[in-house]
């Protein structure tokens, strides 16, 4: 009898946990994705009259859809692949010299700006009466602000890679340091140099290839992440094409009710994408693990 | 050659702090600037006159930052203390890898997307445009979150604890406030102070459901932006920078959030 109360509380209070964590863990992602779903193919919403897979054909064949896609995996992968590249090298390079107190201190002070900030900074600094285009204008390079290279609301998405590079880099980079000294690569390099091999097969073949096979599943889930930022595009970004994020929302947000549905395939396809690439990111890894 | 090489290292690392430390700089004196107009370097008004106006007059900066504070406080101790008691009963679940997984879907979709397709929800429950409907939205993001943070801490070594004041006598109330929250005391910190920065840098989903009324100094940012008014612009930044600067200099890890 003794054993068996407390067991039976502890039931209880673990199905109560279970019913919370379903209704505000699960409940809302699926309620979201099915009225989403509904909505895409009529079925709800004040200006559908019942199942149609028109919104479904018309937003494969006005091609805003995939040329958004495209151009937000462009714009996130090459993004990561830069940030990646200079965190690697700064702590192949750096490491020892970043351990002092002040160099350890700045480099967690770019972790305290947001995406809105970092985007407002950037416009600052980059726009057509930015701060560049003046240094540029005092020494005599313009005479006139619209001399100045479209660098942000620009066709190539420089505004928004740099933001996303100024964003992404600082956290790679205490993510390598901190692994880099966790995995003791320190002295797997010292051995592997000990065994005959040099730098450069010191640094391509035990360095590289133990930093990122620690991390691919964090540099995966920033990548993701970056598919779908909203707020650094929709400063940063131009009118077309856009980044999905800012696509869905210009669709579901708009006076048009019959744009609506469109805006809500978008949403579907998107929430497919993502989910699956989480299922591939964390049902083969191990789960991400945390400092305590 | 190796002082060359020393010296350089040392200018390329003085560059580096300089480029971390420019943003913040750069904002705070656009924050204290006014008719700075192309093509000066130097704006023609430098002084406290922005600042002095968000204390005395109606730019909402003051009700903005107090919003924000109140939401992310909210949403920091609800997600962090629900998270922690319902991350145990995930942890030492048998489908625990599955159910690990399924926290992330939430987690892992563009807050912003997840805020436009429950808007519906939103609106039929009364929570449109209120602080309430924010809070609720922010802790579906937050919530997992704690969820992820808290699944390393229970382990073998919680179990056997657990089992270890069962068997001298103690109820599992007990466990908890004597054993379980003492040992997860600096955890329960960083998972607080990371989900009020979630919520305390939190936009998009913000602005869907808060619909413009609800205005923390994300919204407020964005509206300076609009309005082209950089100096208050910048001024918001300031105060949305301010809490995770004093955060840092008090402890790193509580900043430094290897989820996100």
């Amino acid at each position: 009898m003794t054993i068996s109360e407390p067991l039976s509380l502890k039931n209880k209070a673990s199905n109560i946990g279970f019913i919370f964590f379903g209704l505000i863990g699960i409940l809302p992602f699926v309620a979201a994705f099915v009225y989403a779903l509904l909505y895409s193919f009529g079925l709800v919403g004040a200006a559908n009259s019942g199942f149609t897979t028109e919104f479904w054909i018309s937003t494969w064949q006005s091609g805003a859809f995939i040329k958004s896609l495209v151009y937000s995996t462009v714009v996130a992968g090459t993004s990561i692949f830069i940030s990646v590249s200079i965190a690697l090298w700064l702590t192949l390079k750096f490491r020892k010299e970043l351990e002092h107190p002040i160099l350890a201190f700045a480099m967690y002070l770019p972790l305290a700006i947001p995406g809105i900030v970092a985007a407002f900074f950037t416009f600052q600094l980059l726009a057509k009466a930015g701060f560049f285009s003046r240094i540029a204008y005092a020494f005599g390079w313009i005479t006139e602000a619209r001399q100045f290279p479209d660098l942000v609301n620009d066709p190539y998405a420089i505004g928004i890679i740099a933001t996303f590079i100024s964003i992404v880099t600082p956290f790679l980079l205490l993510l390598f340091l901190n692994v880099y000294k966790n995995e003791r690569v320190d002295e797997l390099a010292q051995l592997s140099q000990s065994l005959g091999a040099n730098k450069q097969q010191t640094v391509w073949r035990v360095s590289l290839p133990v930093v990122l096979n620690k991390t691919w599943t964090l540099i995966g889930l920033y990548f993701i992440f970056l598919l779908g930022a909203y707020e650094v595009p929709l400063i940063l970004g131009q009118e077309s094409p856009q980044m999905l994020s800012v696509l869905i929302i210009r669709e579901i947000k708009q006076y048009d009710l019959s744009r609506l549905s469109e805006g809500y395939v978008v949403a579907v396809i998107y929430t497919v994408i993502v989910t699956t690439a989480a299922v591939l990111l964390f049902s083969r890894k191990n789960d991400v693990k945390h400092e305590g | 050659m190796s002082s060359m090489k020393a010296n350089w290292k040392f200018f390329f690392l003085a560059a580096l702090v300089i480029l971390v430390v420019f943003p913040f700089a750069y904002l705070l004196l656009l924050s204290m600037a006014s008719e700075w107009r192309f093509p000066e370097l130097w704006p023609a008004y430098f002084g406290m006159r922005n600042w002095e106006q968000v204390v005395s007059s109606e730019t909402g900066l003051i009700s903005s930052f107090l919003v924000s504070t109140g939401i992310s406080f909210s949403v920091a101790t609800m997600s962090t203390f629900i998270g922690f008691f319902i991350s145990r009963g995930i942890a030492y679940h048998p489908y625990k890898r599955t159910i690990t997984l399924l926290t992330y879907f939430p987690y892992i979709l563009a807050p912003v997307v997840f805020a436009a397709c429950l808007s519906y929800f939103f609106l039929k429950l009364g929570l449109f445009g209120k602080p309430v409907g924010v809070f609720v939205a922010q802790f579906m993001v937050a919530f997992p979150y704690a969820l992820i943070f808290f699944s390393s801490f229970w382990g073998e070594k919680t179990k056997s604890y657990e089992e270890l004041v069962a068997t001298l006598g103690g109820n599992q109330l007990q466990a908890f406030r004597k054993v379980l929250l003492p040992i997860a005391k600096n955890m329960l910190i960083i998972c607080f102070f990371q989900t009020f920065l979630i919520s305390w840098f939190e936009y998009g989903l913000t602005s869907i459901i808060g619909v413009g009324k609800v205005q923390t100094l994300t919204i407020k940012v964005f509206l300076f932006i609009k309005e082209s008014n950089f100096y208050y612009g910048a001024l918001s930044c300031c105060l949305l920078i301010l809490p995770p600067v004093l955060l840092l200099y008090i402890n790193k890890r509580y900043v430094f959030n290897k989820l996100i």
